[in-house]
């Protein structure tokens, strides 16, 4: 037996408890492309080549392109948004960025934490907005306030440069509601959760 | 111990250190950059392998891990591009 | 004297590894990385596969075809990952430290 089959060997629990103990998703979809190069150099080694060819093109290709499907289709946050308000959506770090791409892009530095995407879902009106989220289709609405609250706001001395927040963020999840109420420091918006079962029983 | 055996456990040296850079997590693409340099070293790694052990069949699949699995990997850097921009 | 040819290429390709690879532990950027990475790893593995080719001259169509695919690919997949890291979610984020 030679001595350099053992060492080889021994990079395979490595690279397995470096994809285990990895938090970020992404990043452990990357690892999981190291870990499947790793296995198919074992399984040479050890003297299986088709063992290693079908870990290379099954275990590593396959599976990385499957898991990353699953990654960006369950780890997002789905805001709704009205049409009108969304005027260019693209360049969220541009100095004269409107209210509502501040909202987003508080909510991206917010949720980078929590590996969640924050995608934007355009409504017509405020009727289509507030009926998808009661259907469950987005996890939150923002829009902006009705003209009661803004007055309400004007009149609050510590709003910064005396400006009220002109958005309302609105999340029938109670989790999403406790992270944004501890962790969101954007002037542009306010909160509130809506307990969906209790609106349930007012339609 | 021959002189390829020795090559083989520098390899293996050398594999660490890209390893260590993908453990030590910064940025999402200095860990791809670790993964090519992963793959292509072990690709040549298994060359090496079936150079040692006079093995044609070694050597087909890590030429063929070569050529393929880098294919894989670009697909895999413009899905992790579109997460990013979305 | 071939037999030595050939170790002194592995040894060149294992020197340009390590060369190429120690590069990742710096703190400079992507770019910079990925371009000492991939001119070290493709002429380092090159070099590699060279001594190979002196060792089992009979196995030489297979080592040539590693030798192409590892350029051609080794080329692309540098310009991709270039490409794009360069714009994307991951150069709008803030460094970390």
């Amino acid at each position: 037996m030679d001595s350099y089959i053992y060492t080889i060997t021994a990079l395979l629990p490595l690279a397995a408890a470096m994809l285990v103990f990895q938090v970020n998703p992404y990043h452990a979809l990357v690892i999981r492309g190291v870990l499947g190069a790793i296995a198919a150099l074992v399984y040479t080694v050890l003297g299986a080549p088709d063992v290693a060819l079908t870990e290379a093109l099954v275990g590593t290709l396959l599976a990385i392109t499957l898991y990353a499907v699953a990654v960006r289709s369950s780890l997002v946050f789905r805001l709704g948004v009205l049409k009108d308000d969304l005027s260019h959506p693209q360049d969220l770090t541009a100095p004269d960025a409107t209210p509502l791409q501040q909202v987003v892009q508080a909510l991206n530095t917010v949720f980078k934490d929590y590996y969640l995407r924050v995608e934007l879902v355009p409504y017509f009106d405020r009727e289509e907005l507030s009926q998808a989220l009661i259907d469950k289709e987005i996890h939150a609405t923002c829009e902006r306030g009705s003209g009661a609250d803004d007055e309400e706001a004007i009149s609050r001395p510590n709003a910064p440069d005396s400006c009220p927040p002109p958005y309302r963020t609105t999340t029938r999840l109670r989790r999403l509601y406790d992270i944004m109420n501890s962790e969101l420091l954007s002037p542009v918006t306010q909160l509130s959760y809506v307990d969906l079962s209790t609106v349930g029983e007012m339609h | 111990m021959s002189f390829l055996n020795l090559a083989l456990m520098a390899m293996v040296v050398a594999l660490l250190i890209p390893l260590y850079e993908a453990w030590r997590d910064e940025d999402i693409w200095q860990t791809m950059l670790s993964l090519s340099s992963i793959s292509s070293k072990a690709a040549v790694m298994i060359l090496l392998v079936s150079v040692l052990r006079d093995d044609w069949m070694i050597g087909v699949v890590g030429v063929i891990i070569l050529s393929v699995g880098n294919a894989g990997f670009m697909l895999l850097a413009h899905i992790l591009k579109r997460l990013g921009d979305a | 004297m071939i037999d030595w040819f050939s170790y002194g290429c592995i040894g060149l390709g294992l020197v340009f590894w390590f060369w190429g690879t120690s590069f990742l532990l710096s703190q400079r950027s992507v770019l910079f990385k990925l371009h000492n990475l991939s001119v070290s790893d493709t002429l380092g593995s090159i070099a590699i596969i060279f001594g190979l080719l002196l060792q089992r001259p009979r196995e030489w169509p297979l080592l040539l075809l590693a030798i192409l695919s590892l350029t051609l690919w080794n080329t692309m997949l540098g310009y991709v990952l270039a490409y794009c890291s360069s714009s994307g979610l991951i150069t709008r984020r803030p460094p970390h430290g």
